[in-house]
């Protein structure tokens, strides 16, 4: 009996130190960094219902090597960094599908291939800034997260 | 807090518009699509068809009034107004999807752009026209 109440005293007490029987409720849960800002500083991309989330990307786009004028050229490049700013959007918002598969043969890799895709449909993004150099065009997209957006 | 002159105005307005965009404008249901491999556009496609019968229910929203050169008809002038005419309508909803593929050679990615088709309300004018979007 004796050994028993000493046994059951040996293990409730590294229980009582894990936190298992812990009932302080106050203590807040350690929320990590997710991702760095540009300053360096952590940027905490949480959603709260007081205060909207404002997301912003750079997408690019470039020319196709055959157009018809340099205006037509201009207006394909946006298109094409419209449609990669929305996909870098949707990368950030809903997250990435990420397949991934590596081919041995002979205890020697022949083969590595990563597949990424996402799908989603995004509203309310809006194109901030334009800017086309060299062929290159590059847009500057932002939306604007919310609750009162996600209960609709 | 208005006056009641600034009510009356207001339910004017709001009454004309109503009876505008219910009673004067065509209905159309437009679409768009645009394909684009490695950051370069291969394929789009901007559809646009006269409703055969008044989309219902109708609740306009926003409005974009694009100027109109030689009485063109729709699909003419927002071929040429293509731009403006898909920054107003992506800004409400556009679907994305997306698959990149990457290998030790020949990495590829491909964009997929939809804007849905919805209906819209085209009011013409002489040298304008004047398209609002359902809600």
């Amino acid at each position: 009996m004796r050994i028993s109440a000493l046994l059951a005293l040996l293990l409730t007490v590294p229980a009582l130190n894990a936190g298992f029987f812990s009932t302080d409720a106050s203590s807040e849960p350690q929320i990590k960094c997710v991702y760095s800002g540009t300053d360096g500083h952590c940027v905490e991309p949480i959603l709260k219902s007081q205060n909207e989330l404002v997301i912003t990307v750079v997408g690019q786009g470039v020319a196709p090597s055959v157009t018809a004028s340099p205006a037509q050229a201009y207006a394909l490049a946006k298109r094409a960094a419209v449609a990669d700013g929305y996909r870098q959007i949707a990368e950030k918002v809903r997250g990435v599908r990420v397949e991934g598969q590596d081919t041995i043969k002979n205890m020697m890799l022949v083969q590595s291939s990563t597949r990424t895709s996402v799908e989603a449909l995004v509203k309310g993004a809006n194109v901030t800034n334009t800017t086309f150099k060299e062929g290159l065009c590059e847009v500057e997209m932002e939306i604007a997260l919310s609750y009162s957006r996600f209960l609709q | 807090m208005r006056s009641r002159n600034g009510n009356r105005s207001f339910l004017f307005t709001f009454l004309a518009i109503s009876t505008t965009v219910s009673f004067g404008a065509d209905h159309y249901y437009i679409g768009y699509r645009l394909t684009s491999k490695n950051t370069q556009p291969i394929y789009e496609t901007l559809s646009v068809s006269k409703a055969m019968q008044p989309c219902h229910p109708f609740t306009p929203s926003e409005s974009i009034t694009l100027e109109r050169l030689n009485l063109e008809n729709l699909h003419t002038l927002l071929r040429r107004e293509q731009t403006a005419f898909l920054e107003f309508a992506a800004s409400h909803e556009l679907h994305i999807k997306s698959n990149d593929t990457f290998r030790t050679i020949n990495p590829q990615t491909l964009n997929s752009l939809t804007l849905p088709t919805y209906c819209y309300a085209v009011e013409f004018n002489d040298e304008s026209v004047t398209i609002t979007a359902t809600k």
